[in-house]
């Protein structure tokens, strides 16, 4: 035994030295197997099934459109659940029922979602596997979380924030939107981008909704693979000769997408927090 | 009408629609969990829940709708994981919480949110590229294995692990860590008798959080998993889980089958576990 007992943290330190090196090297071999392919034409071009030299193009317009429409979507109602829950809700046996069962679906598998989405909307109600159908299961998938997220972040808010507002006279409306909002904003924001990063990696539930081809031509009613699910499926299934080094590279856009999006609403976060 | 009985007003309708959009969240949530019982009940009904529980062979096109290998993939790839990035876990988040000054903590944390981020099929590109060789050189078998969907689950619950393993150590107020320096333990000696035991409610929650995780991903073990449907143990043998198996039938068994039917009843058993991970998590929230 170390006489200074440090032998644990040292100990800890080397163990997180290597786990570092694990991801060291998994990002390196991301970017060597992609970066050569990574060019205009790949960003540009449109996927080939069959030879070489394909590129992602459309399925970087349905991600964004996607997420985009999702987020359009569930943002304010997931906003409104919070807000319903936090600053207008009472303790009652089937809200705390509500509040437990955000917690179970905020774990919910994207695959059931998928499973349940493909059954109602394309099985029953005959959509097409498409863009819109896509969106729908994303904003299903993903409202718990942002109902969550942006819960949290009200409830971080100091009660005396409140009694003070409601104290000079106005309404609960306007406490909750005049008094407690921009105090939450920054951590809104931060949950918001959490989210949107989520949205931009899913691939289990849009399989069977959105669908693994695209079409030329961008429509709700058109099929919308997305860049994971782009990434998963010449991976495990696709026949042209540079399929690792396209997976790689997709990953690559894939990763940049993310870490683009979570730094840019940190910045924003931050920039909030500090105006304040 | 004065100006305070408009905004009175306002605050009603608002909570008529703050009323509404929380009872179509309910009511989404409600006929998620609606659609799985009515999809997987007239075959529960029709086998029984326990055979189809219990049963180990799995070929829906014969009428044999065993669970039990999925059930066990399931369990096994997230012990593994579980497992594996725990002591990893712990050692990033005491550097992260005890050894690093300054701006390194939340440097850390803010890195570990972005490998939280990374999509899962990229960490499972780095399964098929790397951990399926590896694996296939060492045991000699396929390498789509049991083992390498544990350790690809393994890093991919890391970072998620070690954020919320940091701020519970973090949590443990610093007067007591000087109490117990100022008394002349060790640093080895505070964290072991004195944080650890603080954090444990925490520690414990963020476990649930990881497992829940691991139970639920997809796309990352289905690509290095190997499918096989065949019930067996051996952990550098190919296996599948119930969320795999899911993905890879789904196109095989279109709504209306059997098969639906039974993969309706393993998301079912995925959502009771998550269920059920909850209220645990819910007994450990008041414990200190």
């Amino acid at each position: 035994m170390n006489r200074r007992g440090l032998t644990l943290h040292r100990a800890a330190l080397g163990l997180a030295g290597v786990t570092g090196l694990v991801y060291a090297a998994m990002l390196a071999s991301l970017l060597r197997d992609g970066w050569p392919l990574l060019s205009w034409r790949f960003l540009l071009g449109l996927p080939r099934e069959l030879e070489a030299g394909g590129g992602v193009a459309p399925e970087i317009l349905n991600t964004f459109s996607m997420v985009m429409m999702a987020m359009a979507v569930i943002a304010p109602l997931g906003l409104a659940v919070a807000v319903q829950r936090v600053e207008y809700g009472r303790d009652v046996w089937w809200t705390r029922e509500l509040d437990r069962w955000s917690r179970v679906f905020l774990s919910v598998p994207g695959i059931v979602v998928g499973l349940v989405a493909y059954r109602v909307l394309v099985a029953e109600l005959g959509w097409p596997v498409s863009i819109l159908t896509g969106t729908v299961a994303l904003a299903v998938l993903n409202w718990p979380f942002v109902a969550v997220s942006a819960g949290d972040a009200l409830a971080g808010v100091p009660e005396s924030l409140r009694e003070g507002s409601l104290a000079l006279g106005t309404t609960r409306w306007q406490t909750w939107l005049f008094a407690v909002l921009p105090e939450a904003l920054p951590s809104l924001v931060n949950g918001l981008g959490l989210a949107a990063a989520r949205m931009i990696g899913e691939s289990a539930a849009l399989i069977f909704t959105a669908g693994v081809n695209v079409s030329p031509h961008w429509g709700l009613a058109a099929p919308g693979e997305t860049l994971a699910v782009h990434l998963w499926y010449i991976r495990t299934e696709g026949l042209m000769p540079d399929a690792t080094g396209q997976a790689a590279a997709t990953g690559i856009v894939l990763l940049g997408l993310v870490i683009a999006l979570l730094w840019a609403s940190q910045r924003l976060a931050l920039w909030l927090e500090r105006r304040h | 009408m004065t100006a305070h009985s408009r905004r009175l007003r306002t605050d009603r309708r608002q909570q008529v629609l703050l009323g509404a959009a929380a009872g179509l969240y309910a009511a989404v949530g409600l006929g998620v969990l609606l659609m799985l019982l009515v999809s997987s009940g007239p075959l529960l009904l029709r086998v029984g829940v326990w055979q189809a529980l219990l049963g180990v062979h799995w070929n829906p096109l014969a009428g044999q709708f065993g669970l039990v290998p999925f059930m066990s993939g399931t369990l096994l790839v997230t012990a593994l994981a579980i497992l594996l990035a725990l002591p990893l876990a712990m050692a990033l988040a005491v550097v992260g919480a005890r050894v690093l000054r300054g701006t390194g903590p939340s440097l850390m944390t803010r890195g570990l949110t972005v490998l939280a981020a990374v999509p899962s099929v990229i960490y499972g590109w780095w399964g098929l590229t790397t951990v399926v060789p590896v694996v296939r050189r060492w045991s000699g078998g396929p390498g789509f294995s049991l083992a390498s969907a544990g350790i690809v689950l393994a890093l991919m619950i890391l970072p998620t692990l070690a954020v919320l393993f940091q701020d519970a150590l973090t949590r443990v107020p610093p007067t007591w860590q000087e109490g117990s320096l100022a008394l002349g333990a060790t640093d080895d000696q505070t964290l072991v008798r004195l944080i650890w035991p603080a954090a444990r409610a925490n520690l414990f929650r963020a476990m649930l959080v990881a497992v829940a995780r691991a139970l639920g991903e997809t796309m990352a073990v289905q690509m290095v998993i190997g499918g096989q449907t065949i019930w067996q143990l051996n952990l550098l043998r190919p296996g599948a889980t119930l969320t795999t198996q899911i993905l890879t039938d789904l196109a095989v068994f279109p709504p209306g089958t059997a098969g639906y039917r039974a993969l309706a009843v393993m998301a079912l058993l995925l959502m009771a576990g998550m269920y059920m991970l909850v209220r645990i998590s819910e007994r450990w929230e008041r414990t200190p």
